[in-house]
């Protein structure tokens, strides 16, 4: 029995001790494998990177061995992926959350997305290589990388965009509608504006899928580098970027893993310091982003 | 008798197999207030409803019988339901302003319905604010969050963002229960001045309130119209053995 006319009996609990030390233990572990491995990158590879790897592309002639190509070509790629995404699985999540009734047609297009969201990326690479590539006629060009990986990132996009949707309260939506808006109004000017966090989350998500994915890109985009020429005026930049948009063209995971393959280690670390720079970027913009448009309202 | 501004005719309406309106008929008198009485889940907020259609968005509901709003049937296939919703406005039981500035929640019906030019929407603003009685307290913070109001603030705001509209009837479904009692009075004085411009219909579970602000009554139970008439009447010689039990509060 133990003697109740105090409370001071605190005990030591030895397997709490061990418990607590242990996931003290994984956690540190996790940040240490992490950080040392970005460390190690760029111990290895923050040497090559200089103003001009970052702004001339490879040339046997010109003896360079930059990745401004590819740099210009991972943005491009970026750009179009979302452009051709983001219309499409902003409209699918508004179609599936607002319009469509709840039921069976609505549970398999998300069981479809979700299913999509698992798919290892190769198989988008075949996938885009033989339909967009070949059946389209577009060969190894950005517009084909980009319309791949627009699939790829497609189910992000829905499903964030969704969540942000499903979080906008019912009474906004009786408030517009009881002011005698239509539906379509009253999704352009309440929902879409208040789900704009969850909207962007989904898209920097993507952008970062975009700028680490290799296997979607070899066989539809390629492996160009070339580094374009400014255009002179506005029409002559636009037909360039068109030209552009159909040329081969490697992003810098692809020639990331082409520079691997070649056994040309500097180089392949000085492109995996830029790309987490890249990727650092990307997550600060989203905790950014994210913490401004949620104080707004 | 003066013509009613809204008449209602053998209104049936029913979720998949439950019948929650049963055939009600009833006058709604213009520039008046009407109350809707009756306990929870007698279809007193169902009714007010269909007065502008918002039954529509509700799955499964089907509708039979009219409602005139003068005279124009508003179940009829012609009706541009943006407009009735315009001659129609609501107010909602929580305050519900939009996640954006004072103004734009004001304005958003207006722009809604075309107005752009910057002049006329202050001046639509201004009215709309003065007419819920809010204008003094919002006058210096119309570009601040309409979410950093209290309660209160906030209802009165969605009232004056259904006048911004210029409705002739404003529907209110408990408009006050979600607030304090200061804010309720206030809200209560609101709705008396109403009804010099608006045809008012509001539904409240509070006899008290029914009894305060109201021109009109009428009692629901259990999907039906039991009893309507001048409120006086109606809360001190009932006609009807179930409207003098509730309004004595011997159930409900």
């Amino acid at each position: 029995m133990v003697d109740e006319t105090t409370l001071y009996h605190k005990r030591k609990r030895p397997a709490e001790a061990f418990l607590l030390s242990a996931v003290y233990g994984a956690a540190s572990m996790s940040v240490i494998l992490l950080a040392g491995m970005v460390g190690y990158v760029f111990f290895k590879g923050a040497g090559t990177v200089s103003w001009s790897f970052l702004t001339t592309a490879a040339s046997v002639l010109q003896k360079t061995s930059g990745i401004g190509g590819n740099l210009v070509n991972t943005l491009y790629i970026a750009v179009l992926t979302l452009l051709a995404a983001v219309p499409v699985g902003v409209g699918a999540a508004v179609y599936l959350n607002e319009y469509a009734k709840p039921g069976k047609l609505v549970r398999l297009v998300e069981f479809t997305t979700e299913t999509l969201s698992g798919i290892p990326s190769v198989i988008f690479g075949l996938f885009g290589m033989v339909f967009f590539g070949e059946t389209l006629g577009l060969g190894y060009s950005l517009l084909a990388g980009a319309f791949t990986l627009s699939l790829m990132v497609l189910p992000l996009i829905v499903r964030n965009t969704q969540e942000a949707l499903r979080t906008v309260p019912d009474s906004y939506r009786m408030g517009a509608l009881g002011l005698g808006a239509s539906r379509f109004y009253m999704i352009r000017t309440i929902l879409l504006p208040s789900a704009m966090p969850g909207i962007l989350t989904g898209l920097i998500l993507a952008a970062g899928r975009i700028v680490g994915e290799s296997a979607a890109l070899l066989f539809t985009a390629g492996s160009g580098s070339r580094l374009p020429k400014p255009g002179a005026g506005a029409s002559d930049t636009i037909r360039r970027l068109w030209e552009k948009a159909h040329e081969s063209g490697g992003t810098l995971a692809v020639e990331l893993y082409l520079q691997m393959q070649n056994g040309r280690y500097e180089t392949a670390f000085g492109i995996g310091c830029v790309l987490i720079g890249i990727v650092l970027c990307i997550n600060l913009l989203l905790k950014l982003g994210a913490d401004r448009l949620g104080n707004k309202a | 008798m003066e013509r009613s501004k809204i008449s209602v005719r053998n209104l049936e309406l029913s979720y998949g197999a439950a019948r929650a309106l049963k055939n009600v008929s009833m006058e709604i008198r213009g520039c008046a207030v009407t109350a809707l009485i009756g306990p929870s889940g007698c279809g007193k907020s169902t009714f007010l409803k269909c007065i502008n259609r918002m039954n529509d968005f509700v799955e499964g509901v089907r509708i039979r019988g009219s409602v005139f709003l003068d005279g124009e049937d508003i179940y009829d296939r012609r009706v541009d339901t943006t407009l009735l919703r315009k001659k129609v406005g609501m107010v909602f039981q929580q305050p519900n302003p939009f996640p954006m500035s004072i103004y734009d929640n004001i304005a958003y019906g207006p722009r809604l319905h075309g107005i752009r030019g910057r002049q006329e929407l202050d001046g639509i603003v201004e009215e709309a604010l003065k007419g819920a009685a809010i204008f003094e307290e919002t006058k210096d913070r119309l570009k601040k969050s309409a979410l950093g109001l209290s309660g209160g603030q906030q209802q009165r705001l969605c009232i004056a963002r259904a006048l911004a509209v210029r409705p002739e009837v404003l529907l209110m479904d408990e408009p006050t229960s979600a607030l304090d009692p200061v804010s309720t009075r206030k809200v209560e004085e609101l709705i008396r001045n109403l009804k010099k411009k608006y045809t008012v219909v509001i539904v409240t579970h509070n006899m008290q309130q029914a009894a305060r602000v109201c021109d009109d009554a009428a009692f629901f139970l259990a999907g039906e119209m039991v009893e309507s008439g001048p409120g006086d009447v109606l809360f001190s010689r009932p006609k009807d053995r179930r409207t003098r039990d509730y309004v004595a509060g011997r159930f409900g």
